[in-house]
């Protein structure tokens, strides 16, 4: 269905090419994973695949593109829009118009099809992606899952045959994802199309492709089965777990892999617990925000001690960032005390309240305005009154030198992060709330992130994090706090809240079913 | 039983015909009388068709704006009164000028004439009149379904337009968010902070608006036929036409005893600047799924305004 | 477009400005004894000026206009829409100004047109709060737009900036009197003591209208807006100016800097 011969695509300005004389092909019906880190061409890929490389986005390609036996090199996105779908991670940036209705037939109007070809096409697609009973609805009122079926089935519309996804699943929860995931495994396997998908979150996707393409850092991509995990790292603890006991072949779900390791189980070694300070950092007692009709925040109590991390995990809406702005004191707060060092957070004033704690918002980047990196840092240090850029000392410690004239708006995630922790804590906060600071990350920078809050729980810091990422908390948190509908339901130690028999087990621990292994890092190697 | 007859049964090109129709007869009308019908006419189908929008308006608001606008005319010529000794005296308010300066003294105050207060209110209803029909048809004529319907020529413009439209409650999200965000920061507010509020909210919309065109090119937006170099020649051409027409006819109809002439322009100048239209038309090569389609209450709605248009030419309303 | 193509639609684009101005400055042309009743010409003017808004959008948008442009124009006139309705309501600050200043000095003309008459339309359309003076609002702040995309372009941020106050000045007290022009016959009549005089010839009619100005206050709503513009442009242009150059070059306007091009190349490696 497709093939590319030889295409090398390099931007402007680069030495290293994004992509390196490809040679792939898919079939018809092919259900397809493209991964690679961030920064690699993955996403250059796939943009290849419509056009959107090299017209949209610019730089210059090579080689040929062959779609339906057609050879379509060099041809515009327009010009392939009738062949190729495309969907993005948020769809709610790619809508055009304000109903499901309109957004399906849009592609159709700008294709110039004739009515009646437009209503049996728009029939047959809402069938598809079962959205027959929302034609009518304005798209701000549809869940993120709905929104993502209205992107699919508009990028179906015309009758594509292809279908390509940039991290669909990224803004989506669990569930969600899952939905959709399967969606796209049925369009594929029943309904002929070719489904590429770029996704970093490969748990999410592994066990129901047919293909897997990896493409690395220096442009080379490399197309097969999950033979391909033993040289690519970035993976989910149970592949992690097939590497590092060289299973062969290459595990990709945690049935498969419990099998494995119950005929041969490998070693491991505990936890380290180093010990913990007595003191406490931080009381908080029977906070409680209530809105008019739904009280978010009911009556939750807990202590965090100094050099503790502390996850605080639950459902989306369970109510775990108004529990954070409710103790920062920005956010509203109904009832309930916050006891720090220095008296409660609410009661001081917003300059002051940065010497005692500091929150990282859920999107990072509202806090960056600056032009670039070293402007953003130098203005840290001048509001903090500081004359030894302690900001870019913080900022190195936690990503390392970076060039001072980029753009902040070009970090990566990751490291936009870490700047804004930077500027969060220049003032020498000893606690530290983050607010899902793992949107957005893939698995290395969630494991850079990981490393930095250790790092920052050794200096005696204390770290609430509220996250619903289960091996991110199993990396970094001493204790987990868990909120359903706004109330504390459990308090406990992260062995016990994330092991065997609990309710969010890990992995590695539904793997093995060992208690007290939780994450691979605990596991030693077998050299094969 | 037929179903309540509301706004969005006609088109929102007919409600904006009458509208504008009804705002020409309050024009050129002198009657208080023809003003103060064309306000009823606009609030009873305000009241009657309206639905619930956030462009939509209650009546109380319009009521509220048609006083205040007939008060204020009112008050002004009360304020900058010219005295004339030939009139009946309503008011005898003590009268004085101002020197600013520059140019011949303002006379305020004074005696004020039952004509002057009369020709206020009169001049007030006008206004009032003109506002109100075209509140009207800004209450219940749905700006997207407006849009749906602009010619090709202004696909681009209209597509921004509708973007916009749509976006604009992200945008007021996107500022709170942003706002709160900031707090953490323990910066001040005010003017000040600006801009470091406008910024994060600029740079998402940037991003956000590269999604949008990706998506927009996925689908194939671009598409365009080819004009042959006479017609785009012909389409400039027309254009300027217009435009010089227009403005000519405009300054002959100001100036000496152009009049005629002036309105000659005039009409030429419409009719080249439809011919622009649908020239620059030819190049689209889009179909749309849901065209405007005029229905019965259309035709209603369109007669009415053609007679008014009619009766207004004729000088009915003078 | 061809070459002479693009020379007639700025001629159009230039008669346009200027047939608008006078459709806006009628009562300083009107002559005494015109047949042709004031109350007409205003109404006429009022049916007018959306035809011209038409002609100059038609001008400015035919031609390279891509989704990017559009979008990125959706997103600012949406932003400026919101900007200008959190300005609304207090006395004489305008909020809606050094947007369509700064980004038409870094798009250039036809973009400042059209956030300049976009904003105002948008920010209209989803408050209700369309009346006979939308068209002439649009306009002006359209002709703002103009202006802003004809000044000399510099290479130094200080210079960029002070060019932009400086215009930043004219500019906002130009709006206030094309608006205050356009309210005068509606306000004043034709029989009060400073209304227009029909036929007293322009110079005459102007010291009347300066004299209207000053005694209803117009001056310092004008003076407000200046000040608020001049305010936001130097707080805020420094920033904006970067961000807007960067998007113009994503966005196809502009050729990126060598600067942008190793910074976005940087990015890639990271």
């Amino acid at each position: 269905m497709i093939a590319l011969h030889d295409v090398s695509f390099g931007y402007a300005g680069t030495e290293r090419p994004a992509l390196s004389r490809v040679n792939l092909e898919f079939q018809p019906g092919e259900f397809s994973l493209v991964c690679g880190a961030t920064g690699s061409g993955k996403s250059t890929l796939l943009r290849i695949l419509n056009g959107l490389a090299p017209h949209f986005t610019g730089g210059s390609l090579s080689g040929s593109l062959v779609i339906d036996g057609e050879d379509v090199t060099g041809s515009k996105p327009h010009e392939l829009a009738s062949l190729v779908g495309f969907v993005n991670q948020q769809p709610e940036s790619s809508f055009v118009s304000d109903t499901v209705k309109q957004e399906l037939v849009y592609g159709m109007e700008q294709l110039g099809f004739k009515r009646d070809k437009m209503t049996d096409l728009l029939k047959h697609v809402a069938k598809l992606l079962e959205i027959e009973n929302l034609l009518d609805r304005p798209l701000s009122w549809l869940s993120g899952g709905q929104q993502q079926r209205v992107a699919i089935a508009s990028a179906l519309a015309a009758g594509q045959k292809i279908l390509l996804l940039d991290e669909p699943t990224s803004a989506l929860d669990p569930e969600a994802a899952a939905e959709i995931v399967g969606v796209l495994k049925s369009l594929a396997h029943q309904h002929g199309i070719t489904v590429i998908l770029v996704e970093h979150r490969i748990e999410r996707v592994i066990e129901l492709v047919d293909s897997v393409v990896i493409v690395a850092n220096d442009g080379l991509v490399t197309k097969g089965g999950y033979e391909q995990f033993e040289n690519y790292h970035l993976v989910p603890p149970v592949i992690g777990l097939s590497t590092e006991l060289s299973w062969s072949p290459i595990t990709v779900s945690v049935s498969a892999a419990k099998d494995n390791w119950n005929q041969s189980p490998g070693s491991w070694k505990p936890l380290v617990n180093e010990h913990l300070s007595e003191a406490v950092a931080m009381d908080v007692k029977d906070l409680s925000v209530s809105y008019e009709e739904l009280d978010a925040v009911s009556k939750v109590s807990f202590k965090v001690h100094t050099g503790e991390v502390v996850a605080l995990m639950g459902k989306n809406g369970s109510g775990k960032s108004s529990v954070l702005w409710a103790i920062q004191g920005g956010g509203k707060r109904s009832t309930g005390s916050v006891k720090t060092q220095f008296g409660d957070p609410k009661s001081l004033s917003a300059a002051e309240r940065l010497c005692v704690l500091t929150l990282v918002p859920q999107k990072a980047a509202d806090l960056l305005f600056l032009n670039s990196l070293a402007d953003e840092l130098s203005e840290s240090d001048k509001f903090a009154q500081l004359t030894d850029s302690g900001t870019s000392k913080i900022f190195e410690s936690l990503t390392g030198r970076l060039d001072p004239k980029i753009h902040p708006r070009d970090l990566s995630a990751g490291q936009q992060l870490a700047l804004v922790l930077a500027l969060q804590l220049v003032k020498g906060a000893g606690i530290l709330l983050l607010d899902e600071p793992t949107r957005g990350l893939d698995y290395a920078a969630k494991r850079s992130l990981a490393k930095q809050i250790r790092a920052l729980r050794k200096e005696g810091k204390s770290v609430l994090v509220a996250s619903h990422d289960v091996e991110f908390v199993a990396l970094v948190a001493d204790r987990v706090l868990e909120l359903e509908s706004g109330k504390l339901v459990s308090d406990k130690l992260a062995a016990d809240a994330l092991g065997v028999g609990a309710s969010h087990p890990t992995q590695i621990s539904q793997i093995t079913g060992v208690p007290g292994l939780l994450t691979l890092s605990q596991v030693e190697a077998v050299q094969k | 039983m037929a179903k309540r007859f509301t706004a969005s049964a006609a088109s929102p090109l007919s409600w904006w015909l009458l509208a504008i129709t009804m705002a020409v007869v309050a024009g050129v009308s002198q009657s208080a009388l023809t003003q103060i019908l064309v306000c009823s006419a606009s609030l009873i189908a305000i009241l009657m068709f309206r639905e619930e929008a956030p462009w939509s308006r209650s009546v109380k608001f319009y009521l509220f704006l048609a006083g205040f606008v007939v008060i204020a005319r009112v008050l002004f010529r009360i304020a900058f009164n010219i005295q004339n000794p030939e009139d009946t005296t309503a008011l005898n308010l003590p009268g004085f000028s101002i020197n600013l300066g520059f140019g011949p003294p303002v006379e305020l105050f004074g005696a004020v004439s039952v004509e002057a207060l009369s020709s206020g209110a009169t001049d007030g209803l006008r206004l009032a009149a003109i506002i109100l029909s075209i509140g009207m048809a800004s209450s219940l004529a749905n700006p997207r379904t407006l849009l749906k319907s602009t010619p090709s020529a202004l696909y681009e413009i209209a597509s921004a337009i509708s973007v916009a439209i749509n976006l604009a409650p992200q945008m007021i999200s996107s500022l709170q968010r942003v706002r709160k965000a900031r707090s953490l920061r323990g910066r001040s507010k005010g003017l000040g902070s600006m801009a470091g509020t406008v910024i994060p909210v600029l740079e998402d919309a940037i991003d956000s608006s590269l999604s949008l065109a990706a998506s927009m090119d996925s689908r194939g937006f671009g598409r365009r036929g080819n004009l042959s170099k006479s017609l785009v020649l012909a389409a400039r051409l027309s254009s300027l036409m217009a435009v010089g027409f227009l403005s000519v006819g405009s300054f002959a109809l100001l100036v000496g005893q152009t009049q005629t002439l002036g309105w000659v322009f005039i009409a030429i100048g419409i009719f080249a600047t439809f011919a622009s239209i649908r020239i620059n038309s030819k190049s689209q090569i889009r179909t749309r799924f849901e065209p405007v389609k005029l229905q019965f209450f259309d035709a209603l709605i369109l007669s009415l305004s053609a007679l008014l248009l009619i009766a207004a030419i004729l000088g009915w309303f003078e | 477009m061809t070459l002479s193509g693009k020379w007639i639609s700025n001629l159009s684009i230039l008669l346009a400005g200027i047939g608008s101005v006078l459709m806006f400055s009628w009562p300083f042309f009107i002559s005494g004894d015109s047949a042709v009743e004031a109350d007409v010409a205003q109404v006429v003017f009022i049916a007018l000026m959306p035809v011209m808004l038409v002609l100059i959008l038609v001008e400015v948008a035919t031609g390279e206009i891509g989704s990017k442009q559009i979008a990125l124009l959706g997103v600012l006139i949406a932003l400026n829409a919101v900007i200008r309705l959190l300005g609304a309501g207090t006395a004489g600050i305008e909020t809606a100004f050094f947007l369509i200043i700064i980004a038409g000095y870094v798009f250039g003309s036809g973009f400042g047109f059209l956030l300049g008459t976009g904003s105002l339309l948008v920010s209209a359309l989803i408050t209700g709060g369309v009346g006979p003076w939308l068209p002439f609002q649009m306009m002006a702040a359209g002709l703002i737009g103009i202006g802003a995309g004809l000044l000399p372009k510099f290479v130094s941020r200080v210079a960029k900036l002070s060019m932009l106050i400086v215009y930043a000045i004219p500019a906002s007290f130009a709006y206030g009197f094309l608006m205050t022009l356009w309210n005068w016959p509606f306000l004043a009549g034709s029989e009060s003591s400073i209304s227009y005089l029909a036929g007293a010839g322009a110079i005459e009619n102007l010291i009347r209208f300066v004299q209207f100005q000053i005694l209803t206050g117009g001056l310092i709503w004008d003076l407000g807006r200046a000040i608020t513009t001049v305010a936001l442009i130097a707080i805020t242009g420094p920033l904006l100016l970067g961000s807007l150059q960067r998007a113009a070059s994503k966005a196809g306007f502009a050729k990126p800097s060598k600067q942008e091009v190793a910074n976005r190349a940087k990015a890639q490696e990271l």
